[in-house]
């Protein structure tokens, strides 16, 4: 039986599962993001006493923009680490490998739906990066991006005034809100709920700090990961 | 006898025809000096300033039924012997008054205004509520012969600020007013009329925090700005914009609407004059941000994302509404899902 296998592993975290590379580069987004976040919503609920609270947290109006203007310089310089870490980086470039979305992703969050409702009788067999975290990956990653863009528009404002419309500006305002709000969302339902909120992790899963994860839990949720590092003997 | 009794009836009649009983109290002043065009005091060599009351005028006024001692309370013997002190309508005009005169705007708060700071310094040509109201012809704000009536207050002020008189007659604002509309917006509508502040007091309705505010006063009014077709969510737009939350937050040199629209010679964005006309627009913005150019005239002005006026920000804006409502919905379902899940397996292997 597969269930008396799983009781039989260790529940002690001590695979190393994401190096220090990443570790430390998720730490730098957590940190950027969430002052971004926090900032951003300052002004986009300014009119309500949640904005006004998170206003005067952040030190005053204009303060809370300085705050923003150096949290997205973090979050750039970030991101521009990340792609060199991709490209020139061996280990990196396995990751983002790894990270490419496939049709077995689509079918394997297929699997997993008739899964909970009882529909289908095995679990599917995820890997080191299932549909989950590429979901997450590649969504932030688009998010970002836009937010970039869009944020670079108003910060540089003046200098663009010279080369875009009128409307541009509007856009950018309107698109900077909602992707914005599109993180906040993918962020608190999706990547929390996944890595602290669920059963089983709750309230926190330490791993997003030392990065190591239980043969247990390794087992359950990347049985394809933890199947491939056995046969290589690296448990 | 018969005839002494009919002289002294007639003479009653006569003296009651005459009107002893309802002879005008303010008669011995008048009658003595003040009714006279050529009464004048030399106030300086060669300098006369004429001490006539036009009678009839003042029986027009608010004031027709006073005594000329009830606002020269000074004045107990007539011909008085010394020169009367000036008067001030204060006298009267205060909050809490027994006599029952009208205090509609504040007029205590006239001392703190720069005319009544002028005044105080001495300075010779600031007004007092005489050089709007006038003297002795006081007419109620309604009345249309009034200076303060609402079309004369232009000229009224006008009579000191001669340049701005006439800026403002070119505006949208004194144009409507020569066509007879009375709704148009008059000088004391945004510099109010007795608290009036320099801009960079913050009790003033032109702090640049409360300009907006005070243009809203008619331009966020549905009934006047429809009757005008004038848009009428200008306002609301701008306090939603980056301009009016900076202002709003403290940041006093973001732009408020008169940064653009200019405010005594406002003109409509059709006039090539305006600066807010598109081919000025450029030069407009560029007071502020140097590299503006004609760009900055492609595109909507005071736009609200979520109406439908704003065009491909509304759209911007609904797609994104809608992605956040099926992003939100397609989370929570998968969390509802993947506990559904749990909670089914969890039960199986614990009966297994």
């Amino acid at each position: 039986m597969p269930s008396d296998q799983v009781k039989e592993l260790s529940e002690e975290r001590t695979i190393e599962r994401i190096n220090l590379q990443l570790r430390v580069q998720h730490l730098a987004l957590m940190v950027s993001v969430t002052l971004l976040i926090l900032t951003g919503l300052a002004l986009l609920y300014q009119d309500s006493v949640f904005g006004r609270f998170l206003i005067a947290l952040e030190g005053g109006f204009e303060t809370r923009g300085i705050i923003h203007r150096i949290a997205a310089g973090f979050l750039i310089a970030t991101v521009l680490y990340h792609f060199l870490y991709i490209l020139f980086s061996r280990v990196g470039h396995e990751e983002f490998m790894q990270l490419l979305p496939r049709v077995q992703d689509f079918k394997d969050y297929g699997a997993t739906l008739l899964y909970d409702l009882g529909l289908r009788a095995e679990r599917p067999q995820l890997d080191r990066y299932s549909y989950r975290e590429k979901f997450q990956y590649w969504s932030f990653g688009l998010f970002v991006v836009i937010m970039i863009v869009s944020g670079f528009i108003l910060w540089f404002h003046d200098w663009f005034f010279g080369l875009l419309p009128k409307w541009a500006f509007d856009v950018a305002i309107a698109v900077h809100s909602g992707t914005g709000t599109l993180i906040l969302i993918l962020l608190t339902l999706w990547h929390l709920y996944l890595v602290h909120l669920s059963p089983g992790r709750f309230p926190i899963d330490w791993s997003f700090w030392d990065g190591k994860i239980s043969l247990k839990h390794l087992q359950q949720e990347h049985p394809l990961e933890y199947k491939r590092l056995k046969e290589k003997g690296l448990l | 006898m018969r005839k002494i009794i009919a002289l002294w009836v007639a003479s009653v009649v006569l003296l009651s025809w005459l009107g002893y009983g309802q002879r005008d109290p303010n008669a011995r002043c008048l009658l003595e000096c003040h009714a006279n065009p050529n009464l004048k005091r030399e106030v300086a060599p060669g300098q006369f300033k004429s001490l006539y009351v036009d009678y009839d005028q003042f029986k027009a006024s608010v004031h027709k039924d006073k005594l000329c001692i009830e606002c020269h309370t000074d004045v107990t013997v007539i011909p008085h012997q010394r020169r009367p002190d000036q008067i001030h309508c204060l006298q009267c005009h205060y909050r809490g008054n027994v006599v029952g005169a009208p205090v509609s705007e504040r007029p205590e708060r006239y001392k703190e205004s720069v005319h009544g700071k002028a005044v105080e310094r001495g300075d010779p040509n600031a007004p007092d509520c005489k050089h709007c109201h006038t003297v002795h012809a006081v007419r109620a704000h309604t009345d249309p012969r009034s200076p303060v009536y609402r079309a004369n207050i232009p000229k009224t002020c006008g009579s000191c600020h001669i340049e701005i008189y006439t800026e403002y007659l070119e505006s949208v604002h004194g144009q409507a007013l020569q066509k007879g509309v009375l709704e148009a917006a008059v000088c004391s509508d945004c510099h109010q009329e007795h608290d009036l502040f320099p801009p960079d007091d913050p009790r003033s309705s032109l702090h640049p925090q409360s300009v907006a505010n005070t243009c809203a006063r008619c331009h966020a009014d549905v009934k006047i700005m429809e009757r005008r077709g004038v848009p009428i969510k200008q306002v609301e737009a701008f306090k939603k914009s980056f301009h009016g939350i900076a202002i709003e937050f403290g940041v006093l040199k973001s732009a408020n609407c008169i940064s653009c629209h200019e405010y005594h010679k406002i003109l409509s964005s059709r006039d090539p004059r305006s600066p807010i006309h598109p081919l000025n627009l450029a030069q407009t913005c560029g007071q502020c941000h140097p590299n503006a150019s004609s760009n900055v005239a492609r595109g909507r002005f005071h736009i609200i994302p979520s109406d439908p006026d704003a065009g491909i920000v509304f759209w911007v804006y609904e797609f994104y509404r809608w992605l956040i409502i099926v992003m939100t919905s397609f989370f929570i379902l998968y969390i509802a899902l993947d506990l559904y899940g749990r909670w089914r397996h969890a039960g199986r292997s614990s009966h297994g």
